[in-house]
Parts: structure tokens; sequence; C-alpha cells
């Protein structure tokens, strides 16, 4: 499981559905949920966490995507399986990894040391715990 | 090889029903039986024991323990039993429990060092908790050396802590003394931890046979992570819906779409699942 350490800046809420955003330094992150935790406040600092296979990567990317969380990041290692290919990456000093298929990894050529976009969805984004 | 193909006709709650088994177990498989209750599981226990008549045919390697013509009586037939009530004798001490089965001295004291039950030696049942009364009629069961090991919802009546540590003992006992186990159990935990096989009975008949992952993973599609539950709500947020849904005493939401909103009517029984690449296990 991924964690990213960071604070929340807004919450939106209608009823009991939430959109959270986040800030990590200089990039911002969003959250989709149904009811929030009491303790899930402005301005508190909370540990986010993601799967990896729920984490896809864009490299040289243009053009816009739905993706509300497109995170700046650098390719640290790479592990090929027979099928699938762990990248682990650094976004803001924490590693992540993210779990994609080696057909695509090949396809896109990826290489440790790449700088590449970080796509996670704000429904498969969800905090661990507040800190 | 133990062959057993018996009929029986049970009494059960809503109406007659026709206990009907027709099995082959391999030496040293550990059998779980499984299955709502009155389903048979424990009277096709009693008919192997002997404590019940059926009709048919049981085999245990070369031996015949019942055919049309004769039936061999309980005490001859080599099994150990464990009830899920211990059903020890009171009036006598934990290593008179196990000799009154067989005088084998070394035997009796290798159980009791096997279950950590060597200083309850001279104890009354009546002193003991209930873990430690179920290891004295476990280790009682074995004290014939059986070849078939029988028991009835063993652990059902302990915590889950003592259950766990008495399962680790029975599968001690069932490699060291190489028997063929059959366990009635409904705890899917003791089920795919303790047997090489599980056999569902429904009705009096055998509806599912396989390996525990087989028959316990409940799965729908390629999803891996699958609960029944039942509906108890629909919420419209926003543009979604949010099904209240009801499993294993919690609570769980599931965001749907809402067609799905429409279709489902609160009060049935659903399906909730998601692949395993999806759920988090945290502590």
């Amino acid at each position: 499981m991924n964690i990213l350490v960071a604070k929340v800046i807004n919450i939106e809420s209608v009823d009991s559905l939430n959109i959270v955003n986040f800030t990590l330094e200089d990039q911002n992150l969003s959250m989709m949920s149904l009811d929030l935790d009491e303790n899930v406040k402005v301005g508190v600092e909370v540990e986010l966490s993601m799967n990896p296979s729920h984490v896809a990567i864009a490299k040289e990317f243009s053009g816009t995507l739905s993706y509300s969380n497109q995170l700046k990041a650098k390719i640290v290692s790479l592990e090929n399986g027979e099928l699938l290919s762990s990248v682990k990456l650094l976004v803001n000093g924490s590693e992540l990894e993210s779990i994609i298929t080696l057909n695509s990894s090949k396809k896109m050529n990826l290489q440790v040391g790449d700088n590449v976009t970080l796509l996670i969805k704000a429904s498969e984004l969800s905090i661990l715990r507040v800190l | 090889m133990i062959k057993i193909d018996i009929n029986k006709k049970l009494h059960g709650s809503n109406a007659d029903m026709q206990l009907k088994v027709d099995l082959e177990i391999k030496e040293n498989e550990f059998v779980a039986l499984s299955g709502e209750s009155g389903s048979g599981k424990t009277t096709l226990l009693r008919v192997l024991a002997g404590l019940e008549e059926a009709e048919g045919t049981i085999q245990v390697g070369s031996q015949i323990w019942q055919d049309s013509k004769s039936s061999l009586a309980p005490q001859k037939r080599e099994i150990g039993f464990v009830f899920q009530d211990y059903a020890l004798f009171d009036n006598m001490s934990v290593g008179q429990n196990l000799l009154f089965v067989n005088k084998d001295q070394n035997l009796c004291d290798h159980l009791l060092s096997i279950t950590g039950m060597s200083e309850l030696k001279k104890r009354s049942p009546n002193t003991l908790s209930g873990g430690q009364k179920q290891r004295v009629s476990l280790c009682r069961a074995m004290m014939k050396r059986p070849k078939l090991l029988l028991m009835d919802e063993p652990l059902s009546a302990l915590d889950p802590y003592m259950r766990s540590k008495l399962q680790r003992e029975i599968l001690t006992l069932h490699k060291e003394f190489g028997t063929t186990t059959i366990m009635v159990s409904h705890d899917p935990s003791e089920i795919y931890r303790l047997s090489s096989r599980v056999i569902v009975l429904n009705q009096g008949q055998i509806i599912n046979d396989g390996s525990a992952k087989d028959i316990l993973l409940k799965t729908t599609g390629s999803a891996k992570f699958s609960f029944k539950g039942e509906l108890l709500e629909i919420v419209k947020v926003d543009v979604i819906y949010i099904a209240i849904i009801s499993i294993a005493q919690q609570l769980v939401e599931v965001v749907i779409t809402a067609d799905q909103a429409k279709s489902l009517s609160v009060g049935s029984i659903v399906n909730v699942s998601t692949k395993a690449f999806s759920p988090t296990i945290t502590l």
C-alpha cells in the first residue's frame, strides 16, 4: 500500500458526500469520500493511501485528463516480472509504487530517472489515519 | 480408502428426508463436513460410528463395518469420537478417562504431553476449563489409535484463542497418528486451516465436494473479495446512490449507479464484491 503524508486544505460537502483537498508541498490532491471521520478537518495532517494497482503513469503527457490527482514524480526503480511491472517513484521525497502491465511499461519505454506524472482518481484515494 | 454408501430416512424439523451419502475418502484425508443444521451431518457421523442404524455399506480399508448382512458393534469399529459437549466421566480423573479406553500408560502420557495436559492428569474433569475438557476428550478419542476420527463441532463452544490452539493440536494428532478425520464445522477459517477436503450436506444429500478454497471463496466473475449481505437502504447523494448493506453484524456502504438503485430492492440478499486488487488490509 502507498502512503503519502498531506495536509487538509479544504472540504466540500453535500449530505454525506465529501470532496477533500490536500496539499503536499507544491502539489495538490483531492479525494472523493462518503462520511468523514470527525477528526478530518482543515489544517490537520493525514496519511493518504492508495493501492499500487490504482496508480497510473503518464510520460511526456499533453492534453487534459479527468484524473483529479496528477502528481509530478521521478522513477527510482523498475522491477519487471513476466506479466507485470513494479515501478517505484519519488513524489516530494515519498516513495510510491505503481503496478502496471509489463506491456505498458515497455510501450512507454519507462526508465529509471524518467520524470513522469502519476495519475490517481479521486475515488481511489483514501485517508488511512489522521496524524 | 473408506467407502461409504448409506441410506437412512430422517425425520427433519420441516419434513421427512432421505440421508443418502455415497462417498469415498482417502486414507489420512482431513474432511470437513459442513451444511445447515438439520442437513444430516451428525447423523452421518453417528451412522459411521455404529451408534445409529442405516441401510447400505461402510468399508474401512479391507474391513467391512456394515453391509446388508451384518453391522459391526460400535466398540469393534476403530473410531475415535469427539463431541461438542466433551462427554467425559466426571467420577474419574483425566488419566483414568483416557485409560478407560485403552490401558496403554505410555500412550496416555504421550497424548497428555502433546496437548500440554500432563500436569492435570490426576485432576477431575469438572475442575477443568472448556478448552482443557475438550483436550481430554480429544486425547481419549486417540487412545484407540483410531482409523477414523469423528468430531462433531468439537470447538464451537470455545473462545477464538482456545479454538486456534486446539486446531493446531488436532492437526498435530491427525498427522502423527495418520488417522482419517471427519470433522463437522461451520467456521470457514477452521475449515481452511484444517481440512484437505470439504463436503457440504443439504437435506441429506452432498451438494458440494472440493477443496476449502474452491468451496469457501465466494466469487462472482473476477471478484475475489465477496460477501453476501442484506440491502438495508438506498440513499441518493448528489448524482450518486449509496447502498447500505449489513454483512456479518457490520454495516458497509457501497456507491451504486442510478440504474442499480432502481433495480435493487431493499431487503434483498445481495453480493458485495470487488477484485482482489482493491481492498486494503490494516491492523
